[in-house]
């Protein structure tokens, strides 16, 4: 097989990857037993479960929690798991849940129906006293109801259609009443969060390693998986490995099984020695630059839109990534749900970006510089951390917007600075954004001024906001995250893409993956809806 | 000896109290703070509120003195308070880091030394000028590189290519032989050049012509007369290098994961989770001020005509 085929095979297999074992010379029966060495670019911050946002989080939370439903990772169809089966009603107001019986949790408590109640009352609603915030997935909650003792219902003020994929995701793990009556700020101690997962906590060093053990007794996967009953793993050691060589190195060592966080430059080396590369999609709102309109430089759509022709996604995906990284083609990803292909309207057209520059008044100054009314079209924006190459494709896109006269000034995003001017508009008028989920409602979570409001509008995360709100834009999002009928829901997933490119909020450059390598010997890696992995149906092979 | 003893002892004083009110002063000054980092992270999806609320529960926003005196209060009772950013007591966490950082710290300092001394004494003694030149140009060398980039290569040369050593999951000796030599390489420099330069300066005291007109070997000389001399000035440089120890470690700990003081303030750093990071200042300057004592303090010791002076101005 050629390099190019075997990689094509490989992304094929790592996205399709559900638990599916990859083809190749080890695929035999699985091996029970071992452990494996995952390298973890970042500690773990929080665990409490609607923090699973957090790739390291939910590396964890995805082995030690179990979820009410499993969305499978390839069709993206909602199955059972914890939950045996479910109704909705039609207005999507009311959700019951059928509870599995004999599920418990690693502290021996059963996890029934009122367990059950009990994590989503709290990830619905949040503990003010507690510190526990509302979970991000989860929309107009209202209760739970306790039918009996297999049975849950939850009640919603308006429909909450997004619930059902919402009970699947990394962030709504349940975990026991032990864990839930800690205040957040103790959750970060791996040791107190009690699952009813494949795997269980056995010993943490905070910021520098985690070990986790199989539950033997483990008996309640989802049930669509071919695997069931224990994991075949002993135990999983996850080692915090900040230095992305040392990752790297260490793999090809063979110190290391797997490891979390490869850049697109490393990934020719690890090829190259017949490691895998896993690239999974995040599924969600894609890569992007985002506007602040609040701030008068950007308040301008003609700006904005001069703007984004002025960016050549093409250029910075084959300068900085690689065949992981497609090119956006919407403000979410391909795969995503509700995707709809609008890549005409973001095409690279210097020329009537230039155009669109000069109609809105913005002329080319004696310093190359655009001005107008004595204003220099000058823009700051801060480097994201967790995004791959994030500075360099900042730094590539301030280039491009070079050419047209318009300087972007990329900080650093370790400044101190950093968290007070992002909320300032004036301060930060350009951001950088992405965020995965496999549901529309996702297109909310980024936008939502009571979610991230990544545009920053009056009313929302900040206070420095002087005018800028988009009810249009607002209604539409309430309206996706509310409506029942699934046709019309992603009608209007559609529609709030064109309108957020219409009006040139985002920039959408790519869809990003979640970069994972891992010896030859790992078999069965999978991952969940949005790229978490999923050790469950892991085996080592001989080697 | 006691006035001696007594003002050493409240300089330290004055040294710990300005080093709490300084750090004090600049995380203050820092725009955001830990709790913003922490509860701002969209993913939480709080709202202003609910962030509002939270502050409130932390005591943030009170005023600056108030929260002086209330922090310079808790730290004379040993409370340190709290991580808001792991949710741990700081005095937890430190007593988890410290051990391996002083394992790691005095490994490091103890093979500067012997690296230090090594080069020192060797093109003292070594009648071949070219090695003497080429020796004496090593602290150079040393200091000009950069501890991050030694550990890297240190990691790729002997883990990684000749496999002698992992750095993924070691046995608790294992995992400090790289990062020790990475810490000794810049540590040794100064000490080599501050020692290389006593020796060449003892060598030229009339005593030791004397000596050597006496009959006495170059090598006789050199380890009865003027290593004895030479080694004052550089326990002096020791004491201040503790805070190169210290910033060595930081960079050392976070290439290698080690799990120490270094590695531990290179994240609150990044939080700037100021609890933590005031008592590592102090637990720092302690350290500094304790180690700079008892280098005062050996120095009479050492040398008689330092005691009598020291008994005479008392």
């Amino acid at each position: 097989m050629t390099t190019k085929l075997k990689r094509l095979a490989l992304t094929l297999a790592a996205i399709s990857a559900s638990g599916l074992f990859l083809p190749g010379a080890f695929a035999s029966d699985p091996v029970k037993g071992g452990t494996l060495i995952y390298l973890e670019q970042q500690a773990h911050t929080n665990l409490y479960p609607p923090a699973g946002g957090f790739y390291p989080n939910g590396g964890i939370l995805n082995q030690i929690t179990d979820k009410l439903t499993y969305q499978n990772p390839k069709t993206l169809e909602i199955e059972p798991w914890i939950a045996e089966s479910w109704t909705v009603n039609a207005d999507a107001t009311e959700y019951t849940f059928k509870i599995r019986s004999g599920v418990t949790f690693s502290d021996g408590t059963p996890l029934d129906a009122a367990a059950v109640a009990k994590n989503y009352d709290v990830f619905g609603l949040g503990n003010k006293e507690l510190k526990q915030p509302v979970s991000e997935v989860i929309n107009n909650y209202e209760r739970s109801e306790v039918v009996d003792p297999q049975t849950v219902k939850f009640y919603f003020k308006k429909p909450s259609p997004g619930f059902l994929q919402g009970t699947s995701v990394i962030g709504s793990g349940l975990v026991a009443a032990s864990t839930l009556a800690l205040p957040f700020e103790q959750l970060g101690d791996a040791t107190k969060i009690i699952g009813s997962g494949p795997f269980v906590v056995d010993s943490e060093t905070i910021g520098k390693e985690l070990n986790l053990k199989a539950r033997e007794e483990y008996a309640w996967g989802p049930a669509k998986l071919e695997h069931q009953g224990r994991p075949y793993l002993d135990g999983i050691k996850y080692i915090i490995t900040g230095e992305d060589s040392v990752r790297i190195g260490a793999l090809l060592a063979g110190q290391a099984d797997f490891i979390r966080q490869v850049q697109a430059y490393d990934e020719k080396q690890v090829e190259a020695q017949d490691y895998q590369i896993y690239a999974p999609s995040t599924r969600g709102v894609n890569n992007s630059v985002v506007f602040r309109p609040d701030n008068p430089l950007v308040a301008d759509v003609r700006v904005r839109k001069a703007l984004l022709h002025a960016t050549d996604a093409k250029e910075i995906v084959t300068t900085l990534f690689s065949a992981n990284y497609p090119q956006a083609t919407s403000i979410i990803a391909s795969t995503a749900l509700g995707y709809r292909d609008i890549s005409a309207k973001l095409a690279f057209d210097p020329e009537k970006a230039k155009a669109l520059l000069d109609e809105a008044g913005w002329t080319v100054g004696a310093n190359g510089l655009r001005q107008k009314d004595g204003k220099e079209l000058v823009l700051t924006a801060y480097e994201s951390l967790p995004q791959p190459q994030n500075k360099e494709t900042l730094q590539l896109v301030a280039q491009q917007w070079g050419k047209l006269g318009v300087k972007l000034t990329v900080l650093a995003g370790d400044s101190g600075s950093r968290i007070v001017d992002d909320l300032d508009p004036l301060k930060t008028p350009v951001s950088p954004a992405m965020v995965g989920r496999a549901d529309p409602d996702v297109i909310k979570s980024q936008y939502y001024p009571k979610n991230r409001d990544v545009l920053r509008q009056k009313g929302g995360q900040s206070d420095k906001v002087q005018s800028f709100a988009d009810d249009k834009l607002n209604g539409l999002l309430e309206a996706l995250s509310s409506e029942p009928d699934r046709e019309k829901r992603l009608a209007i997933a559609g529609e709030v893409q064109d309108y957020v490119v219409d009006q040139a909020y985002a920039i959408p450059i790519f869809e990003e993956p979640q970069a994972f390598a891992g010896a030859p010997y790992v078999q069965g890696i999978a991952f969940e809806a949005v790229g978490r992995p999923s050790f469950y149906s892991t085996w080592l092979a001989e080697h | 000896m006691s006035g001696y003893l007594l003002n050493r002892l409240g300089q330290a004083l004055f040294v710990l109290w300005a080093a709490f009110t300084i750090s004090f002063v600049l995380l203050q000054a820092m725009p955001g703070d830990a709790i913003l980092i922490k509860f701002q992270n969209p993913e939480l999806g709080l709202n202003p509120q609910q962030i509002a609320d939270i502050r409130a529960s932390y005591a943030a926003d009170s005023a600056i003195w108030v929260q002086y005196i209330q922090t310079i209060g808790r730290f004379l009772t040993g409370n340190f308070g709290y991580s808001v950013q792991v949710g741990v007591p700081v005095s937890t966490m430190l007593a988890a880091h410290l051990p391996a950082t002083l394992k790691l710290a005095s490994l490091g300092f103890l093979l500067a030394a012997i690296f230090a001394a090594v080069i020192a004494f060797v093109s003292s003694l070594t009648p071949f000028v070219w090695i003497r030149g080429a020796l004496q140009s090593v602290p150079s060398l040393f200091i000009s590189i950069p501890t991050f980039w030694l550990g890297i290569m240190l990691i790729q040369i002997f883990s990684f290519r000749l496999k002698l050593v992992p750095v993924i999951n070691p046995g608790p000796w294992q995992e400090l032989i790289l990062p020790v030599i990475t810490l000794a390489v810049p540590i040794s420099a100064p000490l080599a050049q501050v020692l290389v330069r006593n020796i060449d300066d003892v060598l030229t005291s009339p005593f030791v012509a004397v000596a050597r007109a006496k009959g006495a070997t170059r090598q006789w000389v050199l380890w009865r007369h003027v290593a004895k001399n030479a080694l004052l000035p550089t326990l002096t440089i020791a004491g201040v290098l503790f805070g190169e120890l210290i910033a060595g470690a930081v960079v050392t700990e976070t290439v290698f994961g080690l799990n120490g003081i270094g590695g531990l303030t290179g994240r609150a750093v990044g939080s700037q989770d100021a609890a933590v990071l005031q008592a590592i200042v102090v637990f720092s300057a302690l350290a500094f001020v304790i180690i700079n004592l008892i280098v005062d303090l050996l120095f009479p010791v050492l040398d008689p005509r330092l005691r009598t002076k020291a008994g005479a101005t008392a």
